[in-house]
């Protein structure tokens, strides 16, 4: 009972946010995305390092409103020259996201990504992030004891997502090829809204991670988390309880579909405003369904439901 | 700090009398100890003692025996051996190694009895050894003879006189003359029952041993084992708690217990003709495959054995390989994927093996073979048989399914180490060397394939009620062949190394080109990849596993474009057995791409017996057969898809929504809908179908 109260408040806040969303997409906002790949160490590594930045890159690429920019093998020189010169672009109503694919490694004190020469510490990297304006950023930390940058990287309106749920967990990850899946297949976007949000994504590749190591009948050694109140340590399942995903739902990550095209077309305001409060009654009726005789429920739903449908296909005309 | 020194004197005091109290370590005071139940102390002294006599081989001989008697056999050897190091002769401590090794069924148990009786002719309790050695390994006429031997030794020898009455209870002669009257006697004449695969008779000499022996908790614990093993668990769990109440835990008590108290985690599934027990987190996945197949298998056997079951089987699945081991605790050459035990079956889940290396539906109609033939000869049948014959039924059901040629096999035949007919049980009870169960399991299976080839199936049938009748190999071989088992080996071995020679001979030459093929691949040297691999490919074409010379030149094909020729590969991989989910999958990707989605949808469809916990694989299937129009198939695969709580649960019960309105089942349809909407509801094409359905 107690967790359907927290996602019908996730959702009511939402919703909320939704709004605001819909709002700052009318402004001509730009999301930054800037992925790094480090020393893979191993030709196998290398290649798949490389592999997986390109297709980040290539799913990205259409996306409007958008500066997609990739480093393979990168020295800490390029890192710290792009992440600048994001900086020096980018303004407070953008977005910033910033992917790490490689190695990386935890003393007990720094984490570190390993690359080319010398290595980029947590530190340095959120001292860069800190001078890019844009105000919401994300940063998902792909590699080995990636866990143990949280504590440096977290920041209010920054979502941080790692492979690993702390620094000692140093076998190499595999949650990288998963965040790839999670921005080219349709099924990441679990609530259908055509938006695939940095929660859904993390969802959907910590699950085929999980999977991952369950199919293989492995041990699994990493356990992804994440991180957006600027305060907390990274959970493994972000919920109201816990008070993480908040921030990470409505981060969108990937625009699949033309969703916030019709939030800007005045003529269908109303219908919008419809659709609203059917999916509010819906999300209160769901609450509800505990205390609903099953039928009852069944037959309330499907009435909302087929509602909704008729108000999204006059939407759709 | 005036207390101190009152304190201090009080101390004092107290070890002064403490040690006038204790008294000296002894061995009289170790084994009195020992007597009490009280084995740490029995340790403590032991230990004392040794540390004062460090030469004394009798003492460490005896300590080792504590340990072999408080379950811990690896302490007990390695103390024995400590024992021959001092006194390379010591008889009891080589008796004491015997005895090790016959409790982990190794063939060195022999050995070690003969050496123990050289160093003491006299020692009865060795020569008792080697008849129980002798039975277990199906030789009683040996077994015999060496209980005799005993006798002659002492008239009182116990352990010869059950090997003698077991010899006669086995062939159905229950007014044996040697009958020991005797709890540990009985005992011994139980575990063999067992061994033998006659668990009801064992259980009757488990109970006849507690009547003369109540404290004997050896017995009351195999009692529980095996009334476990055939389904009778209340009064297993009495018996075994019983045992853990009166602080005897061996492995076989605790882990049962600790296995019976896991089925609180699982779903028994009923139909009139099974009883299917999953383990709950994969139950819902599993059931439908699993009872498809049990009823397959069963409807088929029932024709081809000519005999029905009267009563359901059960079959148990166990996800934790280690929970399956327990049900195989202290059995010999048994385990490796499943077991049966009269009706039940326990055998390894999918999800508890790696990825392509287990091929459950193989090791189901195995395991249920043993139940038919197990019943048809109440349970009068040599090991190899059985075995063979169940091994045989694999392959039976199809040419891919069952164990390939592997290299053990290759090498066991290059080096003749194939065991003659009349001995086969030897090489599954007491391998000689570590692939022995392997190659025995081979040769068992060929041998009723080639028995089933040269005379067909029905020779097989009378082989199954010549055993029922209680004849030996010989005897049967003998009867049904008209010839003797030497002359019928040599036949066998004819045949069979007409349809390996080109493998075994071919063998060191196939290694090298493989490992030439592998360093072509890391250079990137396509064209002599499959010069080279087409080159040994047929050589040894059972050779399936990982690094196989089918995916070498399938990946040289893909990288010269050459897709059909990448397809035909990895269908010669399928078809000679390969099970790599991945390869599978990527044979069912090229088909897709090439139009044969019929091919697809079966290569995919291959896997359900080999991998089904895959979400993937589900949904590709599913989609595969609703484009086909195999609604019933598509409807399966997207309830497999929605049984393991999927990533996006809105698409998977929408695929489910579209394959029921396809199969004009409009109302189940409307239901996914509604479940796919309800956690999504902005999904597109679910609310179009919702309209279409509401019109």
């Amino acid at each position: 009972m107690r967790i359907h109260v927290a996602h019908a408040l996730l959702r009511a806040v939402s919703r909320l946010l939704s709004t605001l969303l819909f709002t700052a997409a009318a402004l001509p906002a730009t999301t930054y995305y800037l992925t790094v790949t480090g020393l893979g160490g191993e030709p196998d590594y290398e290649q798949h390092f490389a592999m997986w930045a390109k297709d980040i890159d290539k799913a990205l690429k259409p996306t409007p409103d958008s500066k997609v920019e990739t480093l393979v093998n990168a020295t800490r020189e390029q890192v710290r020259a792009s992440l600048a010169a994001i900086g020096s672009q980018a303004k407070a109503q953008d977005a910033m996201v910033l992917m790490l694919i490689g190695h990386g490694s935890f003393d007990g004190y720094e984490y570190k990504i390993n690359l080319p020469g010398p290595d980029l510490t947590a530190s340095e990297l959120a001292t860069l992030l800190d001078r890019i304006p844009a105000t919401r950023q994300l940063v998902v930390d792909m590699t080995s004891s990636s866990g143990g940058a949280i504590e440096f990287l977290r920041k209010p309106n920054r979502v941080v997502i790692a492979a690993t749920k702390n620094g000692t967990e140093k076998n190499a990850t595999i949650f990288a090829r998963y965040w790839v899946e999670a921005l080219n297949d349709p099924a990441a976007d679990s609530d259908k809204n055509e938006v695939v949000s940095a929660l859904e994504a993390f969802r959907f590749a910590d699950k085929k991670t999980a999977a991952f190591y369950e199919q293989q009948n492995r041990l699994a050694t990493e356990h992804a988390v994440l991180e957006d109140t600027g305060k907390g340590e990274g959970v493994r399942v972000p919920s109201p309880e816990n008070g993480e995903g908040m921030l990470a739902a409505q981060f969108p990550l990937l625009r699949i579909g033309s969703a916030a095209a019709a939030a800007k077309d005045p003529a269908k305001i109303e219908l919008l405003a419809k659709k609203d409060e059917l999916e509010q009654q819906i999300d209160k009726l769901k609450y509800e369904k505990a205390a609903i005789p099953p039928d009852e429920y069944k037959k309330q739903l499907g009435a909302l439901l087929l509602e909704l449908a008729r108000t999204q296909e006059e939407i759709d005309k | 700090m005036r207390l101190l020194p009152a304190i201090l004197c009080a101390a004092a005091g107290l070890t002064a009398q403490t040690a006038a109290q204790t008294p000296a370590p002894t061995l009289d005071r170790a084994e009195s100890l020992w007597k009490q139940h009280r084995f740490e102390e029995s340790k403590a002294v032991f230990e004392a003692l040794i540390a004062a006599h460090p030469r004394n081989a009798q003492l460490r001989v005896r300590f080792g025996r504590l340990f072999l008697e408080r379950f811990n056999a690896p302490e007990a050897a390695k103390l024995f051996n400590e024992a021959l190091a001092i006194e390379p002769k010591q008889a009891d401590a080589l008796l004491g190694l015997a005895q090790v090794a016959a409790d982990g069924f190794e063939a060195q148990a022999a050995h070690f009895a003969k050496q123990a009786l050289k160093a003491d002719p006299h020692m009865v309790a060795a020569q008792e050894l080697l008849a129980r050695l002798a039975l277990e390994d199906n030789d009683p006429v040996k077994a015999a003879e060496e209980a005799h031997k005993a006798l002659d030794m002492s008239a009182n020898a116990v352990q010869a006189k059950a090997v003698l009455a077991t010899i006669d209870w086995l062939n159905d002669k229950p007014a044996s003359p040697w009958d020991p009257h005797d709890g540990a006697a009985y005992e011994t004449a139980a575990r063999i029952f067992v061994l033998n695969r006659r668990y009801e008779e064992g259980i009757q000499l488990f109970r006849k041993a507690i009547a003369l022996q109540p404290g004997l908790w050896s017995a009351h614990s195999q009692l529980g084992v095996n009334l476990m093993r055939l389904g009778r668990e209340e009064e297993a769990r009495t018996e075994l708690e019983m045992c853990f109440e009166n602080h005897y835990r061996d492995a076989a008590t605790v882990n049962t217990l600790r296995l019976m108290d896991s089925y609180k985690n699982f779903v028994t599934y009923k139909t009139d003709r099974t009883v299917l027990r999953l383990q709950k987190k994969e139950a819902e996945l599993l059931h439908p495959y699993f009872e498809a197949e049990m009823l397959r298998a069963l409807n088929a056997y029932d024709k081809k054995y000519g005999y029905h079951l009267d009563r359901p089987v059960q079959v148990e699945v166990y996800p934790d390989h280690e929970d399956f081991a327990v049900r195989t605790m202290g059995m010999p050459g048994l385990g490796a994927l499943g077991v049966t035990f009269g009706y039940v079956v326990a055998m390894d889940s999918p999800s508890g093996r790696p990825p392509g290396t287990f091929h459950w539906a193989s090791t189901m109609w195995h395991e249920l073979s043993h139940v038919y033939v197990l019943n048809m000869t109440n349970f009068r049948v040599p090991r190899w048989f059985t075995e063979g014959l169940a091994v045989h039924e694999e392959t039976a059901v199809s040419p891919e399914w069952g164990d390939r040629l592997d290299p053990h096999v290759i090498m066991a035949l290059k080096d003749k180490k194939l065991l003659p007919v009349a001995e086969l049980d030897r090489g599954f009870v007491r391998p000689t060397y570590p692939a022995q169960v392997v190659v025995s399991y081979f040769q068992a299976g060929r041998i009723c394939d080639f028995i089933n080839r040269e005379w067909g199936w029905p020779k097989l049938l009378a082989m199954i009620h010549d055993f029922a009748g209680g004849a030996s190999t010989p005897e049967v071989i003998e009867k049904e062949f008209g010839i003797k088992p030497e002359e019928f080996d040599k036949r066998f071995m004819t045949a069979l190394n007409a349809e390996t020679q080109k493998t075994v001979e071919g063998f060191d030459d196939w290694r090298k080109g493989l490992k030439k093929v592998a360093e072509e691949y890391k250079a990137q040297d396509y064209e002599d990849m499959i010069r080279d691999g087409s080159g040994i490919r047929d050589t040894y074409p059972d050779f399936v596993e990982a690094g196989n010379v089918y995916q070498f030149l399938a990946d040289a094909y893909l990288a010269k474009g050459a897709k059909q020729a990448a397809i035909a590969v990895l269908e010669r991989y399928a078809k000679a057995g390969g099970r790599s989910p991945d390869t599978l999958k990527q044979l069912a990707t090229l088909l897709e791409e090439a139009g044969n989605r019929e091919e697809a949808a079966s290569v995919l469809d291959r896997l359900n017996y080999i991998q089904p916990i895959d979400e993937d694989l589900h949904r590709r299937l599913g989609d595969l057969w609703l484009s086909l129009g195999n609604t019933d198939g598509a409807i399966r695969e997207y309830h497999a898809v929605l049984a393991k709580s999927p990533t996006d649960p809105a698409a998977s019960h929408f695929s489910l929504a579209k394959a029921y309105r396809a199969a004009n089942r409009p109302d189940d349809a409307k239901d996914e809908l509604l479940l796919s909407l309800e956690a999504a509801p902005g999904f597109r094409p679910a609310q179009k179908m919702l309209l279409e359905l509401s019109k």
